[in-house]
């Protein structure tokens, strides 16, 4: 087998798994703020998908700015869903759980009602293909890869730098301290929430023209969110991104050797392997 | 005293309650057939036991602090074992029942002693992501498969061996529940540090909630895979788990009684809301939502709330 092909693969897995350790940062972002596991996370990525087909496929406003009014409009959403419900329910993680459940039913319902049951085709925004060092890439995933690493960035700089970035990193820390300090809870527990979704809802708008959107669509991201965050240990945004990459490599030459089928279980193969060794994922707390 | 060891009820402890309970839910499914022989009550009657079966272990687990995501899988298991069994190995369903419920129990061992490791937040996706390997793993390799030809035909005998399975788990169950073991759980689940210091050796008692309630699933999916006749792995999804896990919280974890409540209310309520298709998840969605804000205990727990708030209110009254 060439190297060429060997490197192609684990291109094809990092393209996609970009994407997947946005959904898992949201995830993840949020259980580290207020120690809730929002099952309905897909939820919200499903919500951006369907932003994107209204905003871009339909009304056909541009690409980009599609993305950026699907960020807002989910991000909303999540702040709606964190006053309404999840406010009650901070630090109570098995209630939050058992809540969010309903959540991802009422909202996948509501999504089923509203929007219909069948799939809905997403144009692709960007057509072609590039090659350069024997390597093929199709420059709509080459655009979805880039967008995401560009806001995982952005939420990098904004948690390292902002000053509501900051007050979210103490609050994860121990939130009565950080009340002590001054901190608004109520406030960055909302905002917190609401970034949370924002980024599942980034995800889904940068997923649909991918795939197609439907009520159903969130319940393949948010797995594989869910085994990148075991794999990185909850709670911890570097940890999601090893997460993703280890992830995308085993799943991009995985899919050299058998189907997809398979390649699904091999990403559970490695959930399991990583927790016998480390049993609250490789970078989770003691 | 050892407080690890022995099933004796402890002493001065009533039994009346739970005795009566028994009675009355084996008086109910006795009465039921005698009430109506028509096919479509007696089906959802049999589902409602099946349920229960599944339920009232799952509540055993969570008895101990821990909500088990895999405990459908157990079910799936002890399915496709009987499945096999029936139709490739050619024994008697008779059989095939009890060897399937203990090889469900026995790959809990393992995938519980693995994943009882952790708690909290990581339990729930760590036993979520085994849910998953092995719905995949019947996916993959079993695409459709028979259960076995029917040694029960009409609806009336499948639901009166359903009733019988179901009657001695809830007898063993409830027996467990006001014994030691029900009193060392209950110790687990307010505090599992404290128990441990006490000398309560929680693994072994969280991992044998584990086996039991996997054994008790391995017996309800025997029973599903011979009434249903095909298995599917979506049978054994997060669809069906997420639905067990309502069951059991809205009737409440309290009390073994709970998730007899709360299958039986909101499996009626479901045929009821049948007809309004998409609308019907919307409702049970809010149901559930609206349960965990407001009686995050469950229904069980209602009535003793509302009188300690009325006396509370008497007693604040001028």
């Amino acid at each position: 087998m060439s190297i060429d092909l060997l490197v192609q693969a684990l291109l094809n897995g990092f393209g996609l798994a970009m994407v997947y350790v946005l959904v898992a940062l949201g995830l993840t972002l949020i259980f580290s703020i207020l120690e809730i596991i929002n099952f309905a996370h897909g939820e919200f990525y499903m919500l951006g998908g369907y932003v994107t087909y209204y905003v871009f496929a339909v009304f056909g406003l541009n690409y980009f700015a599609t993305l950026g009014f699907a960020i807002l409009a989910v991000g909303l959403a999540g702040v709606v869903a964190e006053r309404l419900i999840f406010r009650y329910l901070r630090g109570k993680t098995l209630n939050a759980f058992i809540v969010s459940l309903g959540l991802l039913w009422v909202m996948q319902a509501s999504a089923q009602l509203s929007f219909g049951v069948l799939d809905k085709p997403v144009p692709s925004a960007f057509s072609g293909i590039v090659r350069a060092f024997g390597l093929v890439i199709s420059v709509e995933r080459l655009v979805v890869s880039l967008s995401a690493i560009v806001l995982i960035a952005a939420l990098y700089l904004f948690l390292r730098w902002s000053r509501p970035g900051r007050a979210m990193r103490a609050m994860a820390q121990d939130a009565d301290a950080a009340a002590l300090q001054g901190v608004d809870i109520e406030l960055v527990s909302a905002l917190g929430f609401g970034i949370g979704c924002a980024l599942a809802g980034g995800a889904g708008g940068l997923l649909a023209p991918v795939f197609a959107v439907s009520p159903a669509m969130g319940a393949l991201p948010v797995v594989k969110a869910f085994i990148i965050i075991i794999i990185g240990g909850m709670g911890s945004l570097p940890g999601a991104v090893v997460g993703g990459l280890l992830l995308g490599s085993v799943e991009g030459l995985g899919s050299l050797f058998m189907g997809s089928a398979a390649v699904n279980v091999l990403g559970f193969l490695v959930v399991i392997l990583v927790l016998l060794v480390r049993p609250r994922g490789l970078f989770g707390g003691a | 005293m050892e407080p690890s060891r022995g099933l004796s009820a402890p002493p001065g402890r009533a039994l009346g309650a739970p005795i009566a309970g028994l009675a009355l839910l084996a008086a109910g499914v006795v009465a039921l057939p005698q009430l109506t022989r028509d096919s479509y009550y007696l089906d959802v009657a049999t589902t409602i036991l099946m349920n229960l079966a599944l339920t009232m272990s799952l509540r055993l687990q969570v008895s101990t602090g821990q909500l088990n995501m895999a405990h459908i899988s157990f079910m799936g298991i002890g399915a496709y074992a009987s499945a096999l069994l029936v139709t490739r190995v050619g024994i008697s369903f008779w059989a095939a029942l009890p060897i399937a419920a203990v090889v469900a129990a026995l790959l809990a061992f393992p995938i519980g002693g693995l994943a009882l490791r952790v708690t909290g937040p990581y339990y729930f996706l760590i036993t979520f992501a085994f849910s998953e390997v092995v719905r995949l793993f019947f996916n993959n390799f079993f695409v459709d498969l028979f259960g076995g030809p029917l040694t029960f035909t009409t609806k009336l005998e499948l639901y009166t061996l359903m009733a019988a399975l179901l009657l001695v788990t809830a007898a063993v169950l409830v027996r467990l529940e006001h014994s030691r073991f029900g009193l060392v759980a209950s110790a687990i689940r307010q505090g599992d540090l404290l128990a441990e210091t006490l000398g309560v050796n929680v693994f072994r008692y969280k991992l044998t909630a584990y086996v039991v309630g996997s054994l008790v699933a391995g017996v309800a999916g025997a029973f599903f895979a011979h009434s249903h006749q095909v298995l599917h792995s979506s049978d054994f999804g997060l669809e069906p788990m997420v639905l067990l896990v309502v069951f059991t919280v809205i009737g409440g974890t309290g009390s073994v009684w709970g998730p007899v409540a709360g299958t039986v209310l909101m499996t009626i309520a479901g045929e009821l809301l049948r007809e309004l298709h998409h609308y019907e998840s919307l409702v049970f969605g809010v149901v559930l939502i609206l349960t965990m804000l407001w009686a995050p205990d469950g229904l069980v727990a209602l009535p003793g709330k509302l009188a300690r708030r009325r006396r509370v209110g008497v007693s604040l009254a001028p």
